[in-house]
């Protein structure tokens, strides 16, 4: 697509997108959206990761679980016994428990990255997993803190600031919705400006090939780093968004399910583009909404893992960039195992700078 | 004729038109329970005794001449699904009144929405103090808290022989067990009675051996257990083969089914405290009502040691129906203030509520039955 | 400190326990660097299979680890045949991913199937603990500790003495090399596959009377073998073994003297320690893993 022509068309989107509450009022339709939409948030943020610079981290759920946790004690108040003395925090305002939930998971990020990034491939995934378990064993255990398994409820539902009129509590559905379409908005053209820059393009170089990429001077730990708190204050964010809106958290958030969650939508989307990870997430954030009632629960989770192989199989890129190819060259011919090469081939002669959303070949 | 669409529209519509009205004939309860998830078996046994209960309702005529439907939506024993199904059953189904959510967490999850659409909640399982406290008119408990259990032990305390003197604490380490843990603690404490170790086991664990060693020179003559059935029977088997010198009691309702049929070492005997002792069902508070339960739960061939746990439903289901019965309508806020009035014959006892949480926005709290009952060598006994 | 010696028999039947996990992942994941996330539900299959042979055919417990193995075996053959072969294994995520699809697919299967309530499988011994001064321990664990080793033997020899152990340490270092010496390539990754699952799934049938056995059983087997294989070093069979135990113990001790609570959290602060300190693992000659 031209880039002013895809342009074009995000801007169409997130006009449709915001118009939909006032075609639309269902107010159980806009939850599920807005539901849907932190899934999408936290998709496009674990994207940057794992789409663009070919890092498989399978701890997403801690920067998501960290962000919440933090937003929900921040605008709670909390005191706990640290030991030496009590700290004692008063409740703050949501949208500044908010922010300091993305810096917070951010740090987490770059805490992550100087111990992940030493290794590389099977290993660096199963530290990424480990990661996430330990924050929630310490979500768990350090009760004094984090309510353990009490969990944290009674959490203030979001509010929003603007210089001038103050503190605005958003209580209605279609506000929620806005709030999240607007975060998502911005999630993506954060994503989308730093995928296109000079910082872009060296992620994806050493995303390419991680040697060549070293010896031309690139400086890869720091670019993994910057990726990883990029990725984890957008998720971050999610996790806030979560714990505003559904007003209670426990452990469970850290658990590996969520990440997998996470990893099919990415992945079934089409890690390494910018739609993938909306696509992804809107099919797999609905499917369960749109099986209520139809499915039993455990067939449900059947077909998804079944969808997962499936689109993995024979949609390795997965399904944007394959409608995308599609679109430009027809019907591609999909044989198991010569997949990639016919994509290969058809994004040949279309591949464009390193702004394309594709991956190049 | 046939021919013309219009015409087999109009017939169609004819034919349907007053099925659809007749269907509408039903009062909807909505039903949210974990069906999936790490406590699916529990969710799946309360779901069954809540059905069992509407089909013997809807035997004798249902409720205001209109059959119950029971609405049951998954909540995927997460909070977030929670919400999710409350809001659905709420919004699109229109429910006027609900039962769920089976864990503490859903249920505080739940509770925003009750407020904030209007639509009562009748907690069948969930045993947090904060869930009647919290200042939510529209929450109506059946299920005791874990204060209302200790209390009501302590009055037994007397009745163990050799006397309890010193006691030890495994539970499991969410909610329920850690609240458990700390209620009964603090009833020990009034009676004059010395609290040993307070151990912890995840969920999911299945070796308890660690702590169980650690559990074994504490010089108690009592440990504490409480948990769900599985692990209950993994930390009683593996008591025993450690063997562990305290004798067992265990909380919250869990009965270890599975040692029924392959006991533990020979004269190993285990303490559980019950709300519904399906073994000997004349011991019930009303043994008509137990019995009508029992029965109607083995013709629809559900498994027989899902009758602990699905007496939740039943009971709630019965209450639900008298409220609408008593109310008149099947209205929200009608239903709400009739709930304050009913009393009725459950499997576990006597139901009614009582005030509890901050003046002006009480909940209601019923205040069970609980059963004391003795297993060994495969037999069980009740005290 | 007089259940020292309680708190560490308990801790060699568990490592033991643990070392066949590791074992099997090794081959998997150590030798064939596929990130096998299913490997918990081959597990969890054994333990189904020993359940439904023993309490529904009414088999005896012996003949039923045997027909686990062969569940096993067979079952992680047909995995691989059908999703892994021909693919690029040095794609991981793509792997990872359909390993991933599999154990959605295996639990939920099993929840349907058998439902979500715990099963208890009979021991075939007296439940009479066996008394030995302050130490009590259950015959069945003995016998489980005794199997493992013999297993963990066994394997030693087939992967490190055996002909078929060289084809497959060779296909691993250098598969075109492995190649042109007439090693039949693929029939080795089938083949290691297939072991790995098999002994996953006979280590599931052996617990089965010990624990209980449900659908999500797989997943802490899962983590923890991960664990495990890191502790070893990637590909070293030795390292793994020792790994099994070294966990257990951390965990027993752990769990006895410092926290019950953070029992599970150890394994995984493990991890992260081994991969600040020696990311290739404590026993495993040093190697580029970065």
């Amino acid at each position: 697509m031209r880039p002013s022509l895809r342009r074009l068309a995000f801007i169409a989107c997130v006009v449709l997108l915001a118009l939909l509450p006032l075609a639309w009022p269902d107010p159980y339709l806009l939850s599920v959206l807005a539901s849907c939409g932190i899934f999408v948030v936290a998709a496009i943020s674990l994207n940057l990761l794992l789409g663009y610079t070919g890092q498989l981290s399978l701890g997403h759920a801690a920067f998501f679980g960290i962000g919440a946790y933090t937003s929900a004690l921040l605008s709670l108040g909390f005191d706990v016994d640290l030991g030496v003395g009590t700290l004692v925090v008063a409740p703050k305002p949501v949208w500044l428990a908010f922010c300091a939930g993305m810096a917070v998971a951010g740090l987490a990020g770059w805490l992550l990255g100087k111990l992940a990034f030493r290794v590389r491939g099977a290993y660096f995934v199963i530290v990424t997993v480990s990661f996430a378990q330990v924050m929630r064993m310490v979500a768990l255990n350090w009760v004094d803190l984090t309510e353990g398994p009490m969990a944290l409820n009674a959490i203030p539902s979001l509010t929003f600031w603007l210089p001038g009129r103050g503190v605005i509590e958003l209580v209605s559905k279609a506000a929620t919705y806005w709030l999240v379409l607007a975060v998502g908005v911005a999630a993506y053209l954060v994503v989308a400006r730093l995928v296109g820059s000079r910082l872009g393009r060296a992620m994806i170089a050493l995303r390419e090939n991680e040697t060549l990429a070293r010896s031309i001077g690139i400086r890869v730990t720091h670019y993994l780093t910057l990726a990883s708190v990029v990725s984890a204050a957008i998720a971050g964010a999610a996790g806030g968004l979560y714990a505003h809106t559904v007003r209670i958290i426990d452990p469970d958030v850290f658990l590996f399910i969520y990440t997998i969650t996470m990893v099919i939508m990415v992945i079934a989307g089409g890690k390494g583009t910018l739609a993938g990870p909306v696509v992804g997430g809107l099919i797999f954030g609905l499917l369960p909404e749109a099986l209520r009632g139809a499915l039993a629960p455990e067939l449900q989770w059947m077909l998804y893992g079944a969808l997962m192989i499936l689109i993995v199989v024979f949609l390795p890129k997965g399904i944007v960039p394959a409608l995308a190819a599609l679109a430009r060259r027809g019907p591609v011919r999909t044989a198991h195992g010569t997949q990639t090469d016919a994509q290969a081939a058809a994004a040949g002669p279309a591949a464009r700078p390193a702004r394309t959303e594709e991956a190049a070949p | 004729m046939w021919n013309s669409p219009r015409i087999l529209a109009a017939f169609a519509l004819a034919v349907v038109l007053p099925a659809a009205a007749l269907a509408q004939d039903t009062i909807k309860i909505g039903i949210s329970e974990p069906l999936t998830g790490p406590v699916a078996a529990s969710g799946t046994y309360v779901t069954d005794g809540a059905r069992v209960a509407a089909d013997l309702i809807n035997s004798q005529g249902g409720v205001l001449g209109r059959k119950l439907e029971l609405v049951i939506e998954d909540n995927k024993s997460n909070p977030r699904e929670a919400v999710n199904s409350a809001e659905k059953l709420i919004l699109k189904d229109k429910v006027p009144v609900m039962m769920g959510a089976w864990g503490s967490t859903f249920t505080l999850a739940v509770m925003p929405k009750l407020v904030e659409y209007g639509v009562p909640l009748l907690v069948e399982t969930a045993s947090s103090g904060k869930i009647t406290t919290a200042g939510n008119p529209w929450v109506f408990r059946i299920s005791p808290t874990s204060q209302m259990e200790a209390q009501a032990f302590g009055k037994q305390l007397a009745s163990f022989s050799p006397a309890i003197k010193k006691v030890d604490f495994l539970s499991v380490n969410n909610d329920w067990g850690l609240g458990a843990a700390t209620e009964f603690k603090k009833m020990l404490a009034e009676h004059g009675i010395e609290v040993g170790r307070m151990e912890t086991m995840a969920p999911d664990a299945t070796d308890l051996s660690a702590q169980l060693a650690a559990l074994k020179g504490s010089g108690s003559d009592t440990l504490i257990v409480t948990t769900g059935v599985e692990q209950l029977t993994l930390a009683i088997r593996q008591a025993a083969e450690q063997r562990l010198s305290q004798r067992i009691i265990s909380t919250g309702g869990s009965f270890p089914e599975q040692l029924l049929a392959t006991p533990g070492p020979k004269g190993y005997t285990s303490t559980h405290l019950v709300f519904f002792a399906p073994w000997a069902l004349d011991r019930a508070q009303h043994p008509e009502v137990a019995r009508q339960y029992a029965d109607a739960w083995a013709a629809k061939k559900y498994p027989f040691p899902g009758l602990t746990e699905g007496f939740r439903g039943f009971d709630a289901i019965l209450t639900i129906a008298e409220a609408i019965r008593v109310a008149g309508k099947a209205e929200p806020e009608a239903i709400r203030q009739a709930l304050w009035q009913v009393k009725v014959k459950g499997v576990n006892g006597d139901i009614a509520f009582a005030k509890e949480g901050p003046a002006g926005k009480e909940s209601g709290q019923n205040a069970p039955t609980i059963y004391v009952v003795q297993l060994k060598d495969g037999a069980v006994t009740v005290q | 400190m007089d259940q020292l010696l309680q708190h560490w028999v308990n801790g060699m039947v568990l490592g033991a326990t643990y070392a066949l996990l590791g074992i099997g992942l090794t081959l998997i994941f150590g030798i064939m660097r596929v990130v096998n996330f299913a490997h918990g539900e081959l597990y969890t299959l054994g333990a189904y299979v020993a359940y439904g042979f023993v309490s529904l055919l009414q088999l005896d417990f012996f003949s039923s680890l045997l027909m686990a193995a062969a569940a096993g075996f067979l079952f992680g053959a047909l995995v691989e045949r059908l999703l892994l072969r021909g693919r690029d294994l040095g794609s991981i995520d793509e792997v990872m991913l359909i390993m991933i699809g599999v154990m959605i697919i295996m639990q939920n299967a099993e929840l349907l199937l058998w439902g979500g309530v715990a099963k208890l499988v009979p021991s075939p011994f007296a439940q009479e603990p066996l008394v030995f001064g302050s130490v009590a321990v259950s015959p069945i664990r003995l016998f489980v500790l005794a199997a493992a080793l013999v297993l963990l033997v066994a394997f030693y020899f087939l992967i490190e003495r055996s002909r078929l152990g060289m084809s497959m340490r060779a296909t691993f270092q250098d598969k075109d090399a492995a190649k042109i010496v007439g090693v039949s390539v693929s029939r080795i990754y089938t083949l290691t596959f297939a072991l790995g699952s098999g002994l996953a799934a006979v280590t599931g049938a052996l617990l089965s009377p010990l624990f209980v056995v449900n659908p999500t059983m797989g997943d802490l087997a899962s983590l923890k073998a991960f664990a495990i294989v890191i502790l070893g070093g990637l590909g070293n069979l030795a390292g793994a073994a020792l790994g099994g135990f070294a966990l257990a113990m951390i965990e027993e001790f752990g769990a006895g003297y410092v926290s019950t609570a953070y029992r599970d959290a150890l394994g995984f602060l493990v991890i992260l320690l081994v991969m600040i300190a020696r990311p290739q693992g404590l026993f495993a000659a040093k190697e580029r893993v970065g």
